[in-house]
């Protein structure tokens, strides 16, 4: 199994989807969004201690490259639900 | 009451008034890589192919490339004036596709003597011993001074597999482009580039491995 493969298979097991329209990985439970740039260029221990940390607070979580400004996170909230 | 422009309102605008620049620069750029590549075609034997094709990246296409260069591929409302489509590399595109693979790297010399100044911009393999999946420059030419030109060197079977791709899958539906990112699909992506590189190269050891078949093969040729 490749490095991408393996990342897929960390994510899914975690109950993560993939959105193809906005390139991320979510968790609507969990209020988590990975970038797919993120993703990419994390290491696999790295994803999977960003998954298990705990998130807080109502909103939405998001583990981008470049954090992303209030405009698009509210705009990906919407979209997420 | 008017409801307030959105981002992409404001792009398609941008998107037809630049129209006719990025048609011509298409016509330019085209015509300058066939007339520099001529002497290459004119020495090609029988089995060998190059192609030179060139496309207009349509409106919405345009749009959906730009707005997924941005990290989780939305637009930031409150930074409108940020976007521009000529940020973009490639509304105007010229690509050459090159039958066997030891073509590409005579056809990529040509045409990086033809275009000097331009950015050389390689498609990256999988991994970072690959070797590139596809030359590629972008810059400006005399057509216009607004929107850049684009030219890909790319192997025939690579080349057509991303043809029937994006016909097929991403055309359709622009939207859909975010599946090739995802990390499964690059796996796959993977797999069937592999393949093709793997089949090209074969034929090529099986030419230069039996020379007979060359000299049979140059007594029809050129085409």
């Amino acid at each position: 199994m490749g490095r991408v493969d393996r990342k897929e298979q960390i994510l899914q097991q975690a109950g993560y989807a993939y959105s193809f329209d906005r390139m991320i990985y979510f968790n609507r439970k969990s209020k988590k969004a990975f970038s797919v740039e993120f993703v990419e260029d994390h290491s696999e221990e790295e994803l999977q201690r960003s998954i298990s940390e705990e998130a807080k607070g109502e909103h939405w979580h998001f583990y981008f490259n470049s954090p992303p400004s209030e405009g698009v996170k509210s705009e990906l909230e919407s979209v997420l639900g | 009451m008017m409801e307030k422009r959105t981002i992409e309102d404001r792009l398609r605008e941008e998107y037809f008034q630049l129209l006719p620049d990025i048609r011509r620069v298409a016509e330019h750029v085209e015509t300058e890589v066939r007339f520099c590549l001529l002497p290459i075609s004119g020495t090609l034997h029988k089995y060998e192919r190059l192609v030179v094709s060139s496309r207009v990246k349509d409106c919405e296409s345009a749009l959906d490339s730009l707005r997924r260069r941005q990290e989780g591929a939305t637009f930031d409302r409150d930074q409108a004036t940020l976007y521009t489509l000529t940020s973009l590399n490639d509304l105007a595109g010229v690509r050459v596709l090159a039958f066997p693979r030891n073509r590409l790297t005579e056809v990529d010399r040509a045409l990086r003597d033809r275009f000097p100044a331009w950015q050389a911009d390689p498609v990256p393999g999988f991994d970072e011993s690959d070797s590139p999946l596809a030359f590629k420059y972008h810059g400006y030419c005399q057509a216009s001074a607004q929107v850049r030109g684009e030219f890909q060197i790319v192997s025939m079977l690579t080349g057509l597999f991303w043809q029937v791709e994006h016909s097929a899958i991403y055309k359709p539906d622009p939207r859909l482009r975010g599946v090739a990112r995802s990390l499964v699909m690059q796996q796959r992506t993977r797999e069937v580039l592999d393949t093709l590189r793997a089949f090209e190269e074969e034929f090529e050891n099986l030419l230069r491995r039996d020379p007979f078949i060359i000299h049979s093969i140059s007594d029809h040729s050129p085409e």
